[in-house]
């Protein structure tokens, strides 16, 4: 018996809205909240199945915190994964600011924590710890707010980063299921799976076919921790149309000068992980429904699972099987993509889940 | 006075402030949980009732109150997250929302208060405060001595100005506490030209008053009498910074009932709200509270003037230094004030609810006619 695979989808942003290409890295487009049409996407995602949106951070973006917060007041059953640095404000204040979160919206909050992925653009924020100090940081802000959510007493913690003397906060974490919030992990160097396997609830990565990720999956799971994947999908009534819509995403006017910007991102940057699935991008095809096309132009997130609703469903219970437990998506339109994807994959997902759920019950009984 | 004569720095002030509206804020950190100051801290629940916190911020859009201070601490919900939650629910009252600087990185506190700020139509004020008590900043890791804290206080309002005055510039910064290279954040404080809150800074403290005059638009103090106040305050009116006072109110319609419901007040309270006062007195390192109880103490009947009343300090803390009478008294006496130079008041009453909308009914009507007829007094001067 294994639990129901968990969906997530990335909050549409600021420059996503309109087009069927995303936002250029740190255009300014994405830099106010568009907060009537993210809450229509919020009620839409409640409606479709998704468990959380993801709200990203970036020097370019609104604070997602705050953002979170706002739509977490305008929405019911959502979840919002928040995502967060370390290294910004102090792990005390950032407890308080997620147990306020929870008090105000019924524990409606799950937590991404990011290390970073360039020091020049931590410089900006006034961060100067390079990539291995950030994990190090990391592990002591995120073990001292463990503490904090676990805590009977007042917490102490001496350490490379951080000294918190006798400290106590009198507003607590409040969900009706959770005494702390689930926290996600990212990232693909050593490190970042340390992190993960000792600190989080569940390891995220992009995505690489079954094959490739099955031994870090297994090894994560051993850990105790479950996996989670941020990939794109394209479902359409037949798998020209699907692929047909993935490759309309190169034709846009911009798509030359975002590879070239794109190269020069991954270059400037110290994570392993956009390394590693930029280096995916050789190919256009990892399977025949995981797609690498657009990764070169797009990013990382890009790589999708593209085809029919069945062909879908399939690929992710190929992912579920070696593992795989959530998955982290996007789409474009992403609106129309997630409203797709609840409505015909979802319900496949479910029904796959059942069957296999029936035969392993036969096995054992 | 004579045109050669320089003016003294008072009477400069009180010139500065002519024809100047006076403006009300009011402490959102009391509402569903009046008595909170009489409690230990160590006893205190952070979880308020967000029913009865939306209710006051419901009132102060109905009684004409500026803003609501969302004040920081261990023992309170992030009055960003909160800020945001009732921002979301109200009209036209702004959120003045507090920050201590060894808490969080200026560029983030500004990204915070810029996403805020455009999902309540700008209505956000912040409220720099150094912190009043050491033990309590290592709670979050800041161990910072308090001569320093204001240095830090100082480059940390730098930054967050030049992040706001950027426009579409770059910023850099190379200071002892903060660094920045190339910083941008496109995410901007409103879309309608406006480009940064009003910034507010709380302290007694001759740094206070420095950090205030370079960075700030207005100087929080808690209140003392008037003929003490003027000299202290007038080089920052004169520096064009304003100044403002925190005082409670109790406000009846007779003198009478206001000073017996003051007396009922402190009355109810025993030995152990004097405890906490005593235990927070001995832990705080900032000059506002230590100069608060001192006048308390200098004061044996109680009213340092005919308005001014300490008889809640010792058992509601400093901030219950309050202006006691009628309407038409208090009225008279926020009008004193404003003849040395003070332009804002941040009130807190018992209960608020009752206090804000006595004060919004009877008392403000009261300070704009008085306003009204000094406007046009000077309308009609030669």
């Amino acid at each position: 018996m294994t639990a129901p695979l968990r969906f997530h989808w990335r909050l549409i942003q600021g420059g996503d809205l309109e087009g069927t290409i995303g936002p250029e890295r740190l255009s300014s487009a994405t830099a106010l909240p568009e907060i009537a049409a993210q809450i229509a996407f919020c009620r839409e995602a409640e409606q479709s199945g998704i468990d959380s949106v993801l709200v990203d951070v970036s020097t370019g973006k609104p604070d997602p915190m705050v953002l979170g917060m706002a739509l977490a007041a305008s929405s019911e059953r959502l979840k919002f994964m928040v995502a967060h640095r370390p290294g910004l404000m102090s792990p005390a204040l950032f407890v308080q600011q997620v147990n306020t979160f929870s008090t105000l919206a019924d524990g409606r909050i799950t937590l991404n924590m990011v290390a970073g992925h360039s020091l020049a653009e931590q410089m900006t924020y006034g961060d100067d710890i390079p990539h291995d100090a950030r994990y190090e940081r990391m592990r002591e802000y995120m073990a001292i707010c463990a503490r904090f959510w676990s805590a009977e007493g007042p917490v102490n913690f001496s350490g490379q980063h951080y000294r918190i003397q006798e400290s106590c906060l009198k507003t607590p974490f409040v969900a009706p299921d959770r005494s702390a919030p689930e926290v996600y992990v990212g990232g693909g160097s050593t490190n970042a799976r340390e992190t993960a396997s000792v600190l989080a609830d569940c390891w995220l990565r992009f995505a690489d076919t079954p094959e490739n990720i099955a031994g870090e999956t297994a090894a994560m799971r051993a850990a105790g921790v479950e996996v989670g994947l941020r990939l794109s999908c394209f479902v359409r009534p037949t798998r020209s149309e699907a692929v047909a819509a993935a490759r309309h995403l190169l034709k846009g006017p911009s798509v030359d000068r975002r590879r070239s910007s794109e190269a020069s991102f991954v270059k400037a940057s110290d994570s392993k992980s956009l390394q590693q699935t930029y280096s995916l991008g050789e190919r256009e095809w990892l399977t025949p429904c995981l797609w690498a096309g657009a990764v070169r132009a797009l990013g990382a997130t890009t790589v999708a699972l593209i085809g029919t609703p069945d062909e879908v469903a399939e690929g992710i219970m190929n992912f579920k099987d070696i593992g795989v437990s959530q998955f982290i998506f996007h789409g474009w339109p992403k609106w129309e993509e997630m409203r797709r994807f609840g409505k015909y994959v979802i319900p496949l997902v479910r029904t796959l889940e059942q069957r296999q759920n029936e035969s392993y019950a036969m096995v054992h009984s | 006075m004579s045109a050669l004569t320089p003016p003294t720095p008072v009477a400069a002030a009180k010139r500065a402030v002519i024809g100047k509206s006076l403006r009300f804020h009011w402490s959102l950190s009391q509402a569903g949980n009046t008595f909170r100051r009489a409690v230990c801290v160590d006893e205190l629940s952070g979880q308020l009732p967000f029913e009865a916190q939306l209710e006051l911020c419901q009132c102060a859009d109905r009684q004409g109150i500026d803003s609501l201070l969302m004040a920081i601490g261990f023992t309170r919900p992030d009055p960003i997250l909160l800020s945001t939650c009732l921002g979301r629910k109200t009209r036209s009252v702004k959120f003045m929302v507090a920050c201590r600087p060894g808490l969080i990185s200026p560029a983030a506190f500004v990204q915070q208060i810029n996403t805020l700020s455009l999902l309540v139509d700008g209505r956000v004020h912040v409220n720099l405060v150094g912190g009043h008590t050491p033990r309590e900043l290592q709670y979050y890791g800041d161990w910072l001595p308090r001569e320093e804290r204001y240095a830090r206080l100082d480059e940390f309002l730098a930054v967050c100005r030049a992040f706001w005055d950027a426009d579409s510039h770059e910023v850099n910064f190379a200071g002892h506490y903060y660094q920045i290279v190339d910083g941008r954040l496109p995410t901007p404080f409103s879309t309608n030209g406006v480009r940064r809150p009003e910034i507010y800074l709380g302290g007694n403290s001759e740094e206070s008053a420095e950090l205030a005059i370079r960075h700030a638009d207005c100087l929080w103090r808690f209140a003392e009498p008037p003929a003490s106040l003027a000299d202290k305050i007038a080089p920052v009116i004169q520096a064009g910074t304003e100044v403002g006072l925190l005082v409670s109110l109790i406000a009846r319609p007779t003198r009478d009932e206001a000073v017996q419901a003051a007396y009922d007040l402190v009355a109810q309270f025993g030995e152990t709200a004097r405890d906490a006062q005593r235990s927070f007195e001995r832990h705080t390192d900032a000059a506002a509270f230590q100069s608060t109880y001192a006048l308390c103490r200098e004061c044996p009947s109680d009213w340092a003037t005919g308005t001014l009343w300490t008889g809640a300090v010792p058992v509601l803390g400093a901030p219950a230094i309050a202006l006691v009478g009628s309407a038409r008294e208090i009225a008279g006496a926020l009008l004193e004030y404003k003849e040395i130079g003070v332009t804002q008041f941040l009130f807190t009453g018992w209960p608020d609810l009752d206090e804000m909308t006595f004060f919004g009914r009877e008392v403000l009507p009261l300070v704009r006619a008085r306003e009204a007829l000094t406007a046009g007094a000077l309308e009609v001067a030669p």
